[in-house]
């Protein structure tokens, strides 16, 4: 892998790619904690090699080597290889957005999280959200977006595109980064203007009751000018039906 | 799959932030290459004559063997305890002690070397106004202390970039110098006369001063938990500053030797070569450019080893080894500000005291350099004696591995005991302290209180598929 400015890959070295897939194969076949060894033996391939391969995936963090240093299992970054598809909300869960959009003149999305990828679950009918590719694409621009992000150890791994879409969207690593710790204490982001001029959004945490773990965000979107004022009532009926969610979706 | 935490044994640091161009530029830094650039070719060609060129050469080659067992690890792992937390993989806790114990000793007297030596040329700098006596040089060390403690503790990224800064503008200064004074050609003169030649054991006793101008290259593994994708920017920047600095030092001896291949007694006979190459074409500014160069460098080199002085001290006390306020660190600033504040200060004081003593500036400079350098072959050894222990033991063993181990550690012992030779009086004080640290490593093992050292960032189960939330 090379940064920016560097070599362009050459993509001249199948075998190597073909190694570093099957070794990240393997390494899900044999379970956590295999060996370099066992990988070496079950695919056949000299020591040297394996551990070289090893190394480079476990650099860039596909893989990641356990606690006794022996053991190899897949690492968070894997995790993105493997898209699943996002099953629809329960009838439950969707009754609770619709209950939600019966009571405000705003757009009601419902994001569910997965993987490290934002998934609109139920966009709103009526107002149309922005591209669901370009929301799962540039998570930094939207308020489900930075929900997610906030949720992250390391949120670096997942902003790969810092693209402008509008004049307003956030391109800047270190705004975001002072700007994410106050989204995970209020369980609460805001954007204006980022993804459309005129309008922007307001998103709240949905947390499984059982570990509050972030499983998805409910967002209103509306006028860019109300978002940056929002109405506490507003905000308070956004996060009851972020509340009523969690058990339905956790 | 047991043992998975759900935090760090050393959290508390800012976890996977630093880029790679802060990370190799600590390293860098911590190397000094601008000072070693323009003080050591004259020390080599003192006792290498004819082969200083190639004793430069052979301390690259050993640096890079260095570089490249400090490797297999930290492809593997990522340890703010630096090279003892490595060596407690390969080699047990015992020999981690002492490594642990060099290492603090290392990098304690190379930060008070580097201001020292940022005290020095900025005195040299100021002379013409009137900075003299011994009042100078220990307010300027005494305010560069205070100073680095700042940064320091202030946070590694602002740190990192302000070395970054230095070292870019320093070695820029350095090299544009050389390649004057390279353009100027050698100095006009009778051919020399036929020196007699020292032999191999001149180039021998000429890799010592060589391989200390390397010391400080590792910093960078001080840095595992707070770089972004630490096994790869760590390893490649100890490996690279190995490369970079050791090419420098070749060119740098190259120009040198080549300025005064037509004066009798050659590089060796002259007490400050670039400022007697620069003042015979009549270069007068080169002397205060060098001097201000200098000076930065060696203030960037006092930054980058008290990131890493701290960093030992915090994971010692993590290790349950010495106090464990050390241990401690800063809520908001994620640094660990507590050994910051009794490493750099106590760095600070090895310069201070003997100036304000009377000893000569240069003469502090000197001796805490070279009981620095035996601290750093004693972490070196230790730490390529136990890189094929260490993959053994994982069985991930490759015959490459093998074969660094018996070169290098056969040289850096030798090496070792050419210094302890050389300046008898630091070797004694060090071996005493290691002796002093495998005692009382001792009797801190016995009421079993202390548990195997070498902490390291572990994988978390946050950082594990399917364990993280």
């Amino acid at each position: 892998m090379t940064g920016p400015g560097g070599p362009p890959i050459s993509g001249r070295q199948p075998r190597a790619v073909r190694t570093a897939l099957a070794v990240l194969e393997e390494v899900v076949a044999a379970g956590p904690g295999v060996t370099a060894k066992e990988i070496s033996a079950a695919l056949r391939l000299p020591p040297a090699t394996t551990y070289r391969v090893l190394n480079l995936l476990v650099g860039d963090e596909y893989l990641v080597r356990l606690p006794d240093l022996r053991g190899f299992a897949l690492g968070r970054r894997a995790a993105r290889l493997s898209p699943v598809a996002v099953p629809r909300p329960s009838t439950a869960a969707r009754a609770v957005v619709e209950h939600l959009r019966g009571m405000v003149r705003w757009g009601v999305h419902l994001a569910v999280f997965d993987g490290g990828r934002l998934h609109l679950a139920d966009p709103d009918p009526d107002h149309p959200p922005s591209d669901p590719d370009l929301l799962a694409r540039l998570p930094q621009a939207s308020a489900l977006g930075r929900l997610l992000l906030a949720e992250q150890a390391d949120w670096r791994a997942l902003v790969r595109d810092l693209r402008p879409v509008t004049g307003a969207t956030l391109t800047d690593p270190d705004e975001l980064a002072e700007l994410l710790p106050a989204v995970a204490r209020d369980g609460l982001a805001a954007q204006t203007g980022g993804l459309r001029p005129d309008r922007g959004c307001l998103a709240a945490a949905v947390r499984s009751p059982a570990d509050r773990r972030l499983v998805a965000g409910l967002a209103l979107s509306g006028p860019a000018g109300r978002i940056t004022d929002p109405d506490p009532d507003l905000v308070a009926l956004l996060r009851d039906h972020a509340d009523r969610l969690g058990p339905l979706l956790g | 799959m047991g043992g998975l935490r759900d935090r760090s044994p050393v959290h508390g640091l800012v976890r996977r932030r630093l880029g790679p161009a802060d990370v190799v530029a600590q390293s860098i830094a911590g190397s000094a290459p601008s000072a070693a650039m323009a003080a050591t070719p004259v020390i080599v060609a003192g006792t290498a004559g004819p082969y200083t060129v190639w004793a430069f050469v052979a301390a690259t080659v050993l640096a890079v063997l260095v570089a490249a067992s400090i490797g297999r690890f930290t492809t593997r792992m990522a340890a703010p305890g630096g090279l003892y937390t490595l060596t407690a993989q390969g080699l047990g806790s015992a020999a981690a002690f002492a490594g642990g114990i060099a290492g603090v000793a290392g990098y304690l007297l190379l930060c008070g070397a580097a201001l020292a030596g940022a005290a020095l040329y900025l005195g040299a700098l100021l002379a013409p106004f009137g900075a003299g006596g011994s009042w100078f040089p220990a307010g300027a060390a005494l305010v560069g202390g205070v100073l680095v403690t700042a940064l320091v503790v202030r946070g590694v990224r602002l740190a990192a970039r302000v070395v970054l800064l230095v070292e870019a503008v320093a070695v820029a200064v350095l090299v544009g110098v050389f390649v004057l004074l390279l353009a100027g050609g050698p100095l006009a003169g009778a051919p020399a006369p036929a020196s007699p030649s020292p032999g191999a054991g001149g180039l021998v006793a000429g890799v010592l001063p060589a391989l200390a101008a390397f010391i400080g290259f590792e910093v960078a593994t001080s840095l595992g938990a707070e770089a972004r994708r630490p096994f790869r920017s760590v390893p490649r920047a100890v490996l690279a500053t190995a490369g970079i600095t050791g090419v420098l030092y070749v060119f740098a001896a190259g120009v040198q030797v080549n300025g005064f291949a037509g004066v009798p007694g050659g590089l060796a006979a002259q007490p400050q070569p670039v400022q007697v190459l620069a003042t015979a074409r009549g270069w007068w500014w080169i002397p205060p450019v060098l001097d201000a160069a200098l000076v930065l460098s060696f203030l960037a080199c006092a930054v980058a080893t008290a990131t890493a002085l701290s960093r030992v001290l915090f994971s010692l006390a993590r290790d349950g080894a010495v106090p464990a306020a050390l241990g401690r660190t800063h809520r908001r600033f994620r640094t660990p500000h507590v050994a910051a504040v009794a490493g750099v200060p106590a760095a600070t004081a090895a310069v201070v005291v003997p100036v304000l003593a009377g000893v000569p500036t240069g003469a502090v400079l000197v001796a805490l350099l070279a009981g620095a350098t035996i601290g750093f072959l004693i972490t070196y050894v230790l730490v390529c004696l136990a890189a094929p222990l260490f993959l053994r033991r994982i069985g991930e063993l490759t015959p490459a591995a093998v074969l660094t181990a018996v070169v290098a550690v056969p040289a850096l012992l030798a090496a070792l005991a050419g210094f302890v030779v050389t300046v008898p009086t630091t070797g004694i004080v060090l071996l005493a302290a290691l002796l002093a640290a495998a005692a009382w490593f001792a009797v801190l093992r016995r009421p079993g209180g202390l548990r195997d050292l070498g902490v390291y960032d572990e994988t978390v189960a946050s950082d594990v598929w399917d364990r993280a939330a």
